[in-house]
């Protein structure tokens, strides 16, 4: 046992627990500085990241616990977007009436969780992660309590969040009556024999229930838009970014680690699954007025676009997905923090709030359309060179499986919906004036320095997106193949 | 243990986790289908120490603590939102969930 190999996970989780103990003698005013604490205390575990290499895969707690280079890829991903969201969330903080420290904490209690997923070993660990996660987004999400829309996002998430925990739990109890153990490295051993099991394979079907759930795929997608309009927004950009990569490492761990075999029996359902989820979130963002609802829409189809290289069952697919992933945190939480900074004076999200925006605030005006433009997938940005991997991963695979070029097409189709909306909103900002009496909008200068790196980000990955992808490629090494 | 095989208490813990399935689909107030999720997660219990039990492997039933510990801080964080929800809105349910469309 190697205790030591969890010592991100225990040094957010002491971070969360030293914010929570100074928060109760620090007076109301410095509560501000509790925030910028919190997100300079994960940067700094970020960067101490960076002193970690894992040459070969280390396993902890009788082998329940990995830590390999794909592990460390999504730890890495997972600090860097809990540091971006703290800092949002001390944008935000004038507007939680009560509690700041412990929204703080909550964030970081959930971090830990999807740092822990991104080592799962054992269906236990995966149940406990996703777990920890969901229980600290009951929390956040309905964090506003005096805020209608902010408690009914929270119970709708617990209904449906508590759903999807019976079916995985169901479904872990099935693997392992079939399989007689819950470490994927006997699962995998034993998969050639229980495979034909419909018991097993239930199981196995009941599991990616509750993880599609997390990453809000057809037809467990009918939480995310009302969830997303309704939380807080820090929690919303959590959830878009966190909550759904967590959900695609644990699915890619499941699949590609524990039941190979299986994932590329079931490829038609998973082909079918993210076309009518590409689909149906662009077709149903199209009528939206509320930005951030059509964000909720817009994560369901990007959770589509992500599937299409789990469909792929391939390591391209797998790293474009990681590759994809790391494009996606920058440009929802760009677009995220402005939306943040805009609602502070209106109370409102509805596009025609953002009227003008571009007299009113140049920078967050240009951040939001380069998030836009990302999310569409248009060069130069990280958002198409993520679609164009994706999509090259699901054609290198068509040779074995017709199904694979109606994909693309479904995909391709999807992506020009997506231009209508993703573009409305880039017209919105430019093409219309500011309502009179609509003042300036000064930015603090962290979240102008987050919003560069951000923008950064995007343009980075865009433009130079070799060193991702190699980091990308050598992260799915680990998978069986 | 005469009589008694695993599949009885398979065939027990799928009509649980059955009815608590309809039950959440069915009703209409938060409260009652929250109790309805706590038989589909006491459903997949049963299954877990009933496969322990006839396997011979102890893991399942480890995992039943697990989820029972889980279980418990999902009601806790559950009620006190419902609670909280019914205090705003004098009512807990589900059609009165309704302030965000389109």
């Amino acid at each position: 046992m190697n205790v030591s190999l969890t010592i991100l996970e225990l040094a957010v989780v002491s971070l969360g627990i030293a914010i929570l103990l100074v928060d109760l003698w620090l007076p109301e005013q410095h509560r501000r500085l509790l925030g910028y604490t919190a997100a300079a205390g994960v940067g700094l575990i970020l960067v101490a990241s960076f002193l970690i290499s894992v040459p070969s895969a280390e396993y902890a707690f009788g082998k329940m616990y990995v830590m390999d280079p794909l592990a460390l890829f999504f730890k890495r991903f997972f600090l860097l977007a809990g540091a971006i969201v703290l800092l949002l969330s001390v944008e935000f903080s004038d507007r939680i009436e009560t509690g700041i420290g412990e929204y703080y904490t909550i964030i970081l209690f959930a971090l830990s969780g999807m740092m822990f997923a991104a080592s799962a070993n054992d269906l236990i660990l995966v149940f406990v992660a996703l777990e920890l996660i969901t229980v600290a987004f009951y929390v956040l999400t309905s964090f506003q309590r005096n805020n209608i829309k902010s408690l009914e996002a929270g119970v709708k998430y617990l209904i449906l969040g508590a759903l999807a925990s019976a079916f995985m739990v169901y479904g872990i109890a099935l693997i392992f009556g079939t399989a007689n153990s819950t470490k994927f490295g006997d699962i995998l051993a034993v998969a050639g024999s229980v495979s034909s099991n419909p018991l097993f394979l239930l199981g196995i079907l009941f599991v990616l229930v509750g993880l599609g759930f997390k990453i809000a795929a057809f037809p467990f997608q009918m939480w995310a838009p009302d969830v997303y309009q309704g939380s807080p927004t820090p929690t919303t950009a959590l959830l878009a970014v966190g909550s759904k990569a967590a959900g695609i490492v644990l699915l890619l761990r499941i699949l590609f680690s524990a039941v190979p075999q299986i994932a590329s029996q079931w490829t038609s359902l998973l082909i079918v699954i993210s076309g009518v989820t590409i689909l149906y979130g662009n077709l149903c963002a199209l009528p939206q007025r509320s930005l951030k609802r059509l964000l909720g829409y817009s994560s369901i189809a990007h959770a589509g676009y992500l599937l299409l290289g789990v469909a792929a069952v391939s390591m391209a697919g797998s790293s474009a997905i990681l590759y994809y992933l790391l494009g996606y945190l920058f440009t929802v939480l760009a677009a995220f923090t402005v939306i943040c900074i805009v609602m502070r004076e209106v109370d409102n999200d509805d596009i025609s709030s953002f009227e003008g925006l571009h007299a009113r605030s140049p920078l967050l005006a240009a951040t939001l359309s380069l998030a836009m433009i990302s999310l569409a997938g248009i060069p130069p940005l990280a958002g198409f060179f993520g679609k164009f991997l994706l999509l090259k991963a699901v054609i290198e695979q068509g040779a074995n499986e017709p199904g694979y070029y109606c994909l693309v097409i479904v995909a391709l189709v999807g992506v020009v919906i997506s231009l209508y909306y993703y573009l409305g909103v880039v017209r919105t900002v430019y093409w219309t004036n500011p309502s009179p009496g609509q003042a300036s909008i000064l930015v603090s200068t962290p979240v102008r320095f987050m919003i560069y790196a951000c923008i950064v980000g995007m343009l980075y990955l865009g433009l130079l997106p070799n060193a991702a992808v190699n980091l990308a490629i050598r992260a799915v090494q680990v998978f069986h193949l | 243990m005469n009589g008694v095989g695993l599949e009885h208490y398979l065939i027990v813990s799928a009509a649980l986790f059955c009815i608590g399935l309809f039950g959440v689909v069915t009703r209409r107030s938060v409260l009652v289908i929250y109790m309805s999720l706590e038989l589909m997660l006491n459903a997949a219990n049963l299954a877990l120490v009933a496969m322990s039990r006839f396997n011979g492997n102890l893991d399942g039933q480890i995992m039943v603590f697990f989820t029972i510990t889980v279980a418990a801080a999902e009601v806790s964080v559950g009620l006190a939102l419902i609670v909280a929800l019914y205090r705003k809105r004098q009512s807990t349910h589900v059609e009165d969930l309704t302030t965000m469309k389109l």
